[in-house]
């Protein structure tokens, strides 16, 4: 137990003494580096915990204070995969800028900071036991990361600050409320400290009061909800994807919305259990789901700034996800393949928006055109990732959206199934447009053609072939580890 | 004993509504320290006094009776905007709508199973009353600095809820949303800086680039 159990601290301290270190970085580009390389460590660690998990079963240690389990081990891998990829990112993404003197010593230094800072809390929220410990770090989360959103002052990114302070602080007190309510539910059964681990909340024989726990997790569904993206409380999370650096954008979009969903599916079985496996809990998922890919899909459609089209995806796919997961069965599984799939997919999106962001001076589509000519390196790797989110074929996003389908068939939710293509074939159709203008609409005025290293091409295209390769072939391990994090959700194929 | 914790209880709600009717931004300020330092008494109140209580009701009261408002004076101070609060619904209707809250808050808690451990029967309505009545502020109100107040009226219906309902909370839980909450009024506060700098005003209502 204490070989293994190292680890869980370690992640969240790790990080947390880097964005001190952070401070002292001697220029820009140092702290970039050191950022990426630390990050990568700190990924290679986390693969071990992961492993650990997977083969061993459940970690827990100092005290029951940390733990993980196959569902947080699974969005653990996802997260460190996100990182990795945004870490050596932002080296790239800020050449310019530093060339430029834009991007300034103590930007670089505050940056890299909150960066880490970010960083510790998201690993926090997965590897805390307590229920009030993760929801400091979900509050963390926000706080740390509202200045990584207007590190460079413009009047549109304040404001998108303020909107996503506001609204998230709100949401995620509302979810402590919620918090609080469990902990109520569970104390005829458990008491003091135990009430709030999810240990001994998700033993089945410890009983919950259901009306409270019904209670409860409508204000958890809506608390996390709101950081998660999902409609209608979505409204902060294009403007802050829009107005970040794409460093900071692809991370948000590529697994902060996670940490909040994940919150909320660690919650379903013991709400499941609680109600009677009525499916009440579901439902209110299932909803929210459906709604969230309804509004996006009409948003999408409507929109010509690249980077809120892709905010709108966020809050598409992570109704899909919510979807999946209120279907049961087959859907949870799908829903879990889904949140890898578009983690990966999402960030090497912005990855390729925010390049072409920066040679074009704008993230309007309509001026943003002839993408691979002008740059075939991230030009292609953006129009390959768009057409990976809208669904297209050999994609890993097309096989979890069709098993989605195939749940709500399975589980014979036709309307949610009708309303689900529907919302797809929206999205399809108003995605597709933008994409080939971008790609094929001759320029009106020519930019000059990106510069790109040879490195930048393995960054812009890895994630795609990670995405075509998973389309064609899921590898046994990964399936099993899927498997074993659905199992946590109630779910045994 | 019970009768001290009723006290504060009525206490909290008679500041809300305090709130709910003052015109003037720094009056805001100053009723919201009183709210917050009640706040912190309830925990030294409600039985007997460990360490563990005396501290955190010790870390509430400095931090909600004196730094928070300090915080907020000064983004106030160094802003040049009217130090009216603008509301978007009149006090009257503000008033109104918090004898309705409070009475949804009576009502909703007569739906629940008891859930107070035999601290007082008001505890569960006040903290839902707290909690509704501080999301009105933020959404009825123009100024960001409002904003905050309601955020931290909300907040205090919360902490007013876990002491409660939940028997036993860690201290490191606590002593974590507490912190969170800090950092929280804290960055607003520097949030509120910049954007007064920004956009010579702090109205929220006016932060109406980003649309679509």
């Amino acid at each position: 137990m204490l070989t293994a159990g190292w680890m869980l601290p370690a992640l969240v301290a790790a990080p947390a003494v880097l964005a001190g270190l952070s401070l002292l970085a001697r220029t820009p580009r140092a702290a970039l580096w050191v950022g990426a390389v630390a990050t990568t460590v700190i990924a290679l660690v986390a693969g071990c915990a992961v492993a650990q998990v997977f083969m061993h079963g459940p970690l827990e240690c100092v005290g029951g204070w940390f733990f993980l389990d196959a569902l947080s081990a699974y969005h653990l891998a996802i997260l460190m995969l996100v990182f990795v990829f945004c870490g050596f990112f932002a080296i790239v993404y800020f050449r310019e800028e530093i060339a430029n003197g834009v991007f300034t010593r103590k930007l670089a230094r505050r940056y890299q900071a909150l960066w880490f800072g970010s960083f510790a809390a998201m690993n926090l929220v997965l590897v805390s036991n307590n229920l009030g410990v993760m929801w400091v770090g979900v509050e963390a989360t926000t706080l740390l990361s509202a200045f990584l959103i207007c590190i460079h002052v413009s009047p549109a990114a304040l404001e998108a600050m303020w909107k996503y302070l506001l609204m998230c602080s709100v949401g995620v007190a509302l979810a402590f409320a919620g918090i609080l309510l469990l902990a109520a539910a569970s104390s005829a059964s458990l008491s003091g400290h135990d009430a709030l681990l999810w240990t001994r909340l998700m033993n089945p024989s410890v009983t919950l009061n259901p009306v409270l726990v019904k209670v409860a997790f409508i204000f958890l569904v809506v608390g996390f909800g709101t950081k998660a993206g999902l409609a209608p409380l979505h409204s902060w999370l294009p403007d802050a994807h829009s107005q970040s650096p794409a460093p900071v954008s692809a991370m948000f979009s590529g697994f902060l919305l996670n940490t909040a969903l994940y919150c909320i599916l660690r919650c379903l079985p013991i709400v499941e259990a609680a109600t009677g496996n009525r499916g009440w809990g579901r439902e209110i998922l299932v909803v929210l789901g459906i709604l969230s890919i309804l509004v996006a899909a009409v948003f999408i459609v409507a929109q010509h700034d690249v980077k809120r089209l892709l905010a709108y995806h966020s809050v598409e796919h992570l109704g899909i996800i919510a979807l999946g997961v209120g279907l049961g069965g087959l859907g949870v599984w799908a829903a879990l393949f889904h949140t890898l799939n578009h983690s990966v997919c999402k960030a090497t999106s912005f990855f390729g928006a925010g390049m072409l962001g920066q040679t074009y001076g704008t993230h309007d589509m309509r001026r943003m055109t002839d993408v691979a000519r002008v740059s075939p390196v991230w030009g292609t790797s953006l129009i390959g990732s768009l057409l990976a989110l809208i669904g297209i074929a050999p994609f890993a996003l097309f096989i979890s959206e069709f098993l989605i389908l195939k749940a709500a068939l399975n589980e014979k939710a036709y309307l949610a199934a009708a309303l689900f293509l529907t919302g797809l074939g929206i999205v399809f159709i108003g995605a597709l447009g933008h994409a080939i203008s971008m790609a094929w609409k001759p320029p009106a005025t020519a930019p000059r053609p990106l510069r790109t290293h040879h490195a930048e091409a393995l960054l812009a295209w890895t994630p795609l072939a990670l995405l075509l390769l998973l389309g064609l072939w899921i590898p046994a391990p990964l399936r099993a580890l899927i498997t074993q994090a659905a199992a946590v959700l109630g779910v045994t194929p | 004993m019970s009768a001290w914790t009723d006290i504060i209880l009525v206490s909290l709600i008679l500041t809300t509504f305090w709130l709910l009717g003052s015109s003037r931004l720094a009056s805001c300020i100053r009723i919201c320290a009183i709210q917050g330092v009640a706040t912190g008494l309830l925990g030294v109140v409600g039985g007997g006094i460990t360490i563990r209580v005396a501290a955190i009701s010790l870390a509430i009261i400095v931090l909600k009776g004196l730094t928070f408002p300090w915080l907020l004076s000064r983004a106030l101070r160094e802003s040049n905007t009217s130090h009216e609060v603008q509301p978007f619904v009149g006090y009257v209707a503000s008033l109104l709508i918090g004898v309705l809250v409070l009475a949804f808050s009576f009502w909703a808690d007569s739906r629940l199973p008891s859930l107070a451990h035999g601290a007082s029967r008001l505890v569960v309505p006040v903290a839902f009353a707290l909690l509704i009545a501080g999301l009105f502020l933020i959404v009825a109100r123009k100024t960001a600095v409002n904003q905050v107040i309601g955020y931290l009226v909300m907040e205090n219906g919360i902490y007013t809820f876990g002491f409660g309902v939940v028997r036993e909370i860690p201290a490191l839980v606590e002593l974590g949303v507490l912190m969170d909450v800090f950092v929280a009024v804290f960055v607003m506060g520097i949030a509120i800086y910049r954007i007064n700098r920004t956009f010579d005003h702090i109205d929220s209502d006016q932060l109406t680039l980003l649309k679509g």
